[in-house]
């Protein structure tokens, strides 16, 4: 019996290691929470002649950061008594860890976030997960910025729209990406007698006059499975709700759209006809860092990707001259005629953070229409503050054209998703990678109907 | 007779083995405690938000809310995973440790080599064999397409990938679990052998009934060891597929909830606890079975 109990005892001890690695994790909010009064003190009171730390947490994007390094060494010339300290960490998943770990610990003055803000629970979305930005601010971990003489250098739409929750700003939005296009190689069109599609038949016959000639019409980088996205926000924002998406979102949580009524299906099916016919052979094995080096050596005539990236594959052939355009989603010129993006870089101040005075005057500075417009510039970003000069040929060329009205937001900032909702819809995706060639299902329809049955299934009981 | 002394000094002694009991309380078992009673709570990652008893709710939602079907498929996935990795590499470890036991010319070489995957690291591993099954570029697939003319998406494909990570994770471990059977074998006294040489015993008789025995304990370890490490395995997983493709596992799902999900700790808690339980379960069985088998002669 003592054997017994004893094989039990061992087993579980060595297994108590397994849970405490999740466990130590859990602690943390707790723990830290108690440190942070401690912290705090000691930086509050520094000795004299000590500096006092600004701290930034921001994610790893070599233009963005070269430019914040620039603006942070001027920023301790013309206030010496600050010293900042910037770190950067892996971009996504990595970086929200540690913004997550950061903010709770009250470890930091400057939080980047990954975009403005977004998925804030509305009254028609019952049981939606608050997302972790609009937490922070209701457990006031967030400074309010609306007094800043600063907030008023960005455009007020702007504002309005990613860094204003309950009439207050909390955001500083800094600039804004398009990502429902395409970078096209405009030798290859020109050689081919090729033109900019402006409706989908046209865009069809494109990719059949290059598939004629031997040239790889698309390449996406399918093993990240984000980039697949990209193209489908321009089809989500034309197709769906008839053009008006936000009413499609609101129409599936009321049940007056569904995930397999005609609109969603034309959505998959159109990208299921690219990715079939169209796009690289082996595109579910390419990842994000490899794609550009398809497009800027001329193997393929199209790259589905963010405006964001038009400085890495100008960097991978500075002869290349590439345009973009947004992808035609339906046979309607007009309607097509115009990007889909999201805001990038969100700046917020933290409350309970060291040296919350100092966040301030750092964001102050930033914000001034100088160090502003360096920062835009290596970004590559369309600028929130008006009357900047980009001296971009690629912004003002490329992008204007499609930016005409109001900045349209994709599908992954306006979703609003349920609670444990499948993998088929998880992180304000569509998934067409079950689509492609080798996935699970062989028909936009099925897809469609699963995604339906899933999001029936995480409804609020 | 009496080694601690007489008196209060009696306690001396255990007053020093109270320090690693309370490192112990301390560092492991309170944390996996809180983490038990985490799973009944609503406990956000925000400080100063409330704390609330919610009894089961957190379980009901592991298994019964819209993506619970996901969480099930992890689990049998996870068992799935560590009955192949267990069987393969503890048979593969054994026969390449008893071939490296005959006394073979270099087998420090070949002990160095089949070891150096364990030295390598996961994230090393990881990226050594996403190089070698690169779909467009890499060496295995134009080795599939010269001998069968055929090409795979390996970490990329639906089917497959997991399949892949079962290979990967068997190649990184092999070699630990063949350097534990190679000390067994060699703690394995050489007149027994002699003895059984004289009665006319067979190879095989000699390692069935000699060798076999007599390194139960290190097969005890192995077994463990890989149930153990198998059953949690997330690093090899998020380091190649990132949990696409059909590749989640128990402990992917508990890291993707803890970390990249809501700011809501309960529901990766109870997740983590079920998986505890079931690991437990599984570890408990084979301990029993293993300990029929050791010998001593």
């Amino acid at each position: 019996m003592v054997k017994k109990l004893s094989a039990v005892l061992l087993s579980s001890v060595l297994l108590l290691g397994l849970t405490a690695c999740g466990g130590g994790n859990n602690g943390n909010g707790a723990s830290g929470g108690a440190t942070n009064g401690s912290s705090k003190e000691a930086t509050e009171k520094p000795a004299s002649g000590e500096k006092k730390v600004v701290k930034i947490l921001h994610w790893k994007q070599e233009n963005i950061n070269k430019a914040i390094q620039e603006i942070n060494k001027k920023f301790e010339e013309k206030y010496p008594e600050y010293k900042v300290e910037y770190t950067t960490t892996g971009p996504d998943d990595e970086f929200k860890q540690a913004q997550r770990a950061r903010i709770t610990a009250g470890d930091v003055d400057v939080l980047a976030d990954l975009s403005g803000m977004r998925l804030s629970p509305k009254d028609w979305t019952p049981g939606a997960k608050v997302p972790d930005w609009q937490q922070w601010i209701d457990s006031g971990l967030i400074a309010d910025l609306s007094d800043q003489a600063f907030v008023k250098n960005y455009n007020a739409n702007d504002i309005a729209k990613a860094g204003t929750y309950n009439g207050k700003v909390y955001a500083v939005p800094t600039g804004k990406v398009a990502m429902s296009g395409f970078f096209y190689n405009k030798e290859i069109f020109e050689q081919n007698g090729l033109s900019v599609p402006t409706t989908w038949t046209e865009f069809i016959k494109v990719l059949d006059t290059l598939k004629d000639k031997n040239i790889t019409p698309i390449v996406v980088a399918g093993k990240d499975v984000w980039p697949l996205k990209l193209p489908v926000f321009g089809l989500q924002a034309k197709i769906l709700g008839g053009g008006d998406q936000n009413k499609w979102i609101e129409g599936v949580w009321k049940g007056d759209a569904a995930y397999n009524d005609a609109e969603a299906v034309e959505v998959l099916d159109k990208m299921k006809t690219l990715q079939d016919k169209y796009i690289i052979d082996g595109f579910m094995g390419i990842d994000y860092a490899t794609a550009p080096s398809f497009f800027a050596t001329g193997k393929v005539a199209l790259i589905a990707d963010g405006t964001w990236d038009a400085p890495t594959i100008a960097t991978a052939n500075p002869d290349l001259k590439f345009g973009y355009f947004p992808i035609p989603a339906t046979e309607d010129a007009a309607k097509n005629n115009s990007l889909v993006g999201k805001y990038d870089v969100t700046w917020y101040a933290a409350e309970k953070g060291p040296n919350k005075e100092g966040a301030l005057k750092w964001l102050e500075f930033f914000s001034e229409p100088d160090n502003y417009t360096a920062y835009v510039k290596a970004a590559g970003f369309l600028p929130t503050q008006d009357n900047v000069q980009t001296d971009s040929e690629f912004i003002d060329k490329e992008l204007s054209p499609y930016l005409g009205g109001d900045f349209e937001l994709a599908y992954e900032i306006l979703m609003i998703n349920r609670v444990n909702v499948g993998e088929h819809l998880a992180a304000e995706g569509v998934h067409t990678e079950y689509l492609a060639p080798g996935g699970e299902f062989k028909t936009a329809k099925e897809l469609a109907d699963v995604q339906q049955k899933e999001w029936e299934a995480a409804a609020p009981k | 007779m009496y080694p601690f002394g007489k008196g209060l000094k009696r306690y001396v002694p255990f007053l020093f083995l109270l320090v690693p009991l309370v490192l112990y309380i301390i560092f492991y078992f309170g944390p996996s405690m809180m983490t038990v009673i985490y799973s009944f709570t609503d406990i956000k990652n925000v400080p100063g938000s409330e704390l609330k008893f919610v009894g089961l709710q957190n379980y009901y939602d592991v298994f019964f809310s819209g993506n619970s079907g996901e969480r099930v498929d992890s689990i049998i996935r996870t068992l799935y995973f560590m009955v192949i990795v267990t069987i393969v590499q503890n048979g593969l470890a054994l026969l390449v440790a008893v071939i490296i036991n005959q006394k073979l010319k270099g087998d420090y070489f070949y002990r160095a080599v089949f070891f150096l995957p364990v030295v390598l690291g996961v994230a090393v591993v990881a990226l050594v064999w996403s190089m070698m099954f690169d779909p467009l570029s890499g060496p295995v697939n134009y080795l599939y397409n010269a001998l069968f003319g055929y090409k795979d998406m390996f970490f990329g494909s639906f089917t497959h990938a997991f399949g892949y990570i079962i290979f990967v994770q068997i190649w990184m471990y092999m070699g630990y679990s063949m350097l534990i059977f190679l000390a067994g074998l060699q703690s394995v006294p050489k007149d027994l052998y002699e003895a059984g040489y004289i009665d006319g015993t067979s190879k095989w008789q000699s390692f069935k009934n000699i060798t076999f025995p007599l390194i139960a304990p290190s097969f005890t370890v192995n077994m463990l060891l890989s149930i153990i490490g198998a059953m949690s395995t997330f690093d090899i997983i998020l380091a190649t597929t990132d949990g696409r493709f059909n590749t989640r596992t128990m402990a992917y799902d508990v890291y993707k909830e803890t970390f990249r999900g809501s700011l809501e700790m309960g529901l990766p808690s109870a997740l983590s606890v079920v998986q505890f339980l079931i690991i437990l379960v599984f570890v408990v069985i084979a301990v029993k079975q293993m300990r029929k088998r050791e010998v001593e002669y």
